[in-house]
């Protein structure tokens, strides 16, 4: 028998230096590590969500079309779209050699299956009554021409089908590849075409996105949720920490590299610190007190002008925002294109017509009951001054907290004198009317009950020439604003703050992560 | 012994029947349901409708809370409302994170408040007594997650011995598993501490009054063994009573400690379902609390016998 030699020395070390480069290689993993305040609800785009599992989500799946930074649609996952039969059949072209997570190609037949999904009531997709007979518009027909061509047919032309397709909560409708579900139509797993894939989601405790090798991005330059999507770290760790107090101890010790959804307090503290580089970006949220029109106190509209004129906007914003948010009484943001002259013009503090108001509407202090909440600190500290701003001509605010579940209890029933409420962004003109606008016989969560006011939000929906619409909005603005059904006071402003190692990041109107094109030492 | 058992494990039943009926209603009394928490501000009224019916929240209460029972004696305690999970292994999972620092935390505190108190008491009235009883009253008086969030600015952010977020199980890696729950575990010592070292005292100062200490001491046995052999073990027996309830207390209550550290544990999981009104969540974990309780009392009072050979169970 021969005996084993022992292995020279030469291959003993190429060896070495293999094993050497192989920790190298995985040592030298790029992690980024980013905060959520509350675990995400699920991994199925747009059904059981909310807004952490939306930013998560938006890193993996991608959908026909997606928002830009200034709120305009473009493409993603059509390069192209055209639409005829008098605006109800829109014809998407697709992007050739989009790979899926599992290494397929995308085709219009995983298209049509997907959207076909989304519209199955079984799959509970958040934005199937979009599509309802109630909605924007029914989906008559979904069709697959050739492999590269979409053909979506509508029972009627509508404005709002492409931001409705591209909205962030409705997961951006997206297209994922039909493995994500299993035979007995259950989901397992998004297999999208996103820049990252999903990797590892430690209920409670966090949820891992790991570069897409295969993703090939757009050319465009990096845009809402289209453009070019370059990722530049192998993974992203959303870690779920509920306090803000150990996230910020987190960002401070090197542990966390990003916090998004900062607070306006916890700004005020990590500002004056040397390792932290904060991005401060205007958001479409909307902040505003609302008055309940049905009130045998705040029917009259007297009174609900009163406060309106009672109330300095801009010290409020001031105070309550650090000079993050700019005073709005608008109900459209600032950041939307359709935020022109008209909606510059809003309440003017005037002591003198507000009491005088009062007087008219014989108004002999009676208390008006305020619902607010201590989950927004912005919302609490709005009501406070808003609160004492109206004592100054004899309105008797006295303030209820609730916590944000029974508040919105209260407001879905519209059982309530007034609130102190925030709203989340909404990313089309009509939408942010639409949240405000409506019938409250059957709609009590609504707060502007005017005729009027909805019809031209219906046409709103239904015109795509921007002149036109922009005649709708500022019309609806001045009769919003003369019949004073909520104060809107500010739009928000999304603030997170970073290790300095953190470059790249950009904040935007949506006010949602986006950690493509970020690198991190 | 054994009749004892069977008597007690058979009045949990109706102790906990009550527990679920009264959970179940102060759940569904909170203003505010899981619908709208889901939907938020843009909650469509037919789409708010289906989904209260698929999640059998249409149904009148009653019916759901039959449902819920029927349910619960096939040991089956549901699914989450916000992720569609299991409620009764989602509950285990985060116990088990929950429990060990619990427990260890609580035996730890027992270990350094009864001999603490032991010899407050010995030297009562003392300047030592008076150092022990100030310091556990302010132990006492310290509200935890404050004593928390300093431990972690300290040993977490300014010295960086530890880190500062984040858990691994055990089971994956023993030391840094073990370096995650140092912190939350020192906070929950210091604080039981003090409710400890006052109990441990004041039950020593009752033994070393009566007279078989005196006994001892007359008969020449060292002051040593009088405390190790006579007072202590008399002294422990009122002490393991609450422990006892300490233990529950804390797994009840632990949901701060657990938020300060970013821990996956059983107190956070139902602080964050009662947020998101996730009914069939709070309801699993209140009742899993309770049941708890009751065992941990159970073990104790079984246990008692063993420090106190004057107590017989029959």
């Amino acid at each position: 028998m021969r005996r084993r030699r022992p292995a020279p020395a030469w291959a003993v070390g190429l060896a070495a230096f293999a094993l050497w480069a192989m920790l190298g290689k995985a040592g030298a993993e790029t992690l980024l590590r980013a905060r959520i305040n509350a675990d995400i609800r699920s991994t199925d785009p747009g059904t059981n969500r909310d807004a952490n599992t939306d930013a998560v989500v938006a890193h993996i799946v991608e959908g026909l079309v997606a928002f830009r930074d200034d709120t305009s649609i473009g493409p993603m996952l059509a390069d192209s779209w055209a639409v005829s039969n008098e605006g109800k059949t829109y014809t998407f072209r697709l992007r050739q050699g989009v790979k899926f997570h599992n290494g397929a190609t995308m085709t219009a037949d995983d298209v049509v299956w997907s959207l076909k999904r989304w519209l199955d009531p079984a799959t509970q997709w958040r934005c199937l009554s979009e599509f309802s007979a109630s909605g924007i518009a029914r989906i008559e027909k979904i069709e697959a021409p050739d492999a590269q061509t979409v053909a979506i047919t509508l029972d009627q032309p509508t404005a709002l089908f492409l931001p409705t397709i591209a909205r962030p909560d409705c997961g951006q409708t997206a297209v994922i590849h039909r493995d994500s579900v299993g035979a007995d139509g259950k989901w397992i797993g998004p297999i999208g075409t996103g820049p990252f894939k999903l990797a590892e989601w430690k209920r409670g405790q966090y949820v891992d996105v790991v570069r897409f090798d295969g993703y090939v991005s757009r050319s465009e330059p990096r845009t809402g949720y289209t453009g070019a999507k370059d990722v530049k770290v192998d993974r992203v760790r959303f870690n779920v920490i509920p306090d803000s107090s150990a996230a910020k101890a987190g960002l401070l010790s090197g542990s966390l590299d990003v916090i998004t959804a900062l607070s306006i307090p916890d700004l005020e503290d990590l500002k004056s610190r040397p390792a932290v580089q904060l991005s401060i970006t205007p958001s479409l949220s909307l902040t505003g007190i609302l008055f309940q029109t049905r009130d045998p106190l705040l029917k009259d509209v007297r009174i609900r002008r009163a406060i309106a004129l009672s109330i300095d906007t801009a010290q409020i914003v001031d105070a309550v925002m650090l000079g993050t948010a700019r005073p709005n009484n608008s109900a459209l943001p600032i950041g939307s294109p359709f935020y022109g002259e008209a909606q510059s013009h809003g309440y003017e503090q005037n002591i003198a017509e507000a009491k005088k108001l009062l007087v008219e509407a014989g108004y002999r202090g009676q208390p008006i009951k305020m619902i607010t909440n201590k989950r927004y600190s912005f919302v609490f500290d709005a009501s406070v001054l808003v609160q004492a701003m109206a004592q100054g001509v004899g309105i008797n605010i006295e303030l209820e907290v609730m916590d944000w579940a029974a508040q919105l209890d209260r407001y879905n029933r519209g059982d309530y004198q007034s609130m102190a409420f925030v709203y989340s962004a909404r990313l089309d003109p009509s939408l942010s009317f639409e949240m405000l606008t409506g019938p409250k016989a059957t709609q009590p969560r609504k707060v502007w009950d005017n005729p009027e006011g909805q019809e031209m939000l219906r046409q709103s929906m239904m015109i795509d020439d921007a002149a036109k619409r922009q005649a709708l909005f500022d019309d609806m603005h001045k009769r919003f604003i003369a019949d004073v059904p909520m104060i809107v006071l500010f739009n928000g402003a999304e603030l997170t703050a970073l290790r300095n190692g953190v470059k790249g990041y950009a904040g935007w109107l949506y006010p949602q992560p986006r950690f493509w094109g970020v690198t991190v030492e | 012994m054994l009749g004892y058992l069977a008597r007690r494990l058979l009045m949990t039943i109706p102790t906990l029947l009550l527990v679920a009926i009264g959970v179940f209603a102060l759940v569904r009394l909170i203003p505010g349901d899981p619908v709208q928490v889901m939907l938020g501000d843009a909650a469509d009224p037919a789409q708010a409708a289906q989904l209260r019916a698929q999640l059998g929240l249409d149904q009148p209460i009653p019916v759901q809370f039959m449902h819920w029972i029927a349910k619960l004696a096939t040991g089956d305690f549901g699914h989450s409302i916000t992720n569609n999970l299991a409620v009764l292994p989602l509950i285990l999972e985060r116990f088990q994170v929950s429990a060990v620092i619990v427990l260890v935390a609580v035996a730890a505190a027992a270990c350094i408040a009864v001999p603490a108190g032991l010899v407050a008491a010995w030297k009562q009235n003392s300047l030592l007594d008076l150092s022990v009883v100030g310091g556990a009253t302010l132990l006492l008086s310290i509200p935890s997650f404050w004593l928390g969030l300093l431990l972690l600015l300290l040993f977490g952010l300014k010295l960086k011995w530890l880190p500062v977020i984040g858990y691994v199980p055990f089971t994956e890696n023993f030391w840094q598993a073990a370096s995650f729950i140092v912190l939350p575990i020192a906070t929950l010592t210091m604080v039981e501490i003090g409710v400890l070292t006052r109990m441990a005292r004041a039950a020593s100062i009752e033994v070393l009054r009566l007279e078989y200490v005196t006994h001892a001491r007359a008969k020449g046995v060292p002051e040593w063994r009088v405390l190790a052999r006579h007072v202590l073990p008399n002294a422990f027996a009122p002490t393991w009573t609450l422990i006892g309830l300490v233990l529950g207390h804390l797994l009840g209550g632990i949901a701060v400690i657990e938020t300060v550290f970013t821990l996956p544990g059983l107190g956070r999981l139902l602080v964050d379902s009662i947020f998101a009104r996730d009914y069939p969540v709070v309801q699993g974990c209140l009742l899993f609390t309770a049941v708890i309780y009751v065992v941990v009392n159970l073990v104790v009072d079984l246990c008692y016998p063993l420090f106190d050979p004057r107590v017989t169970v029959a």
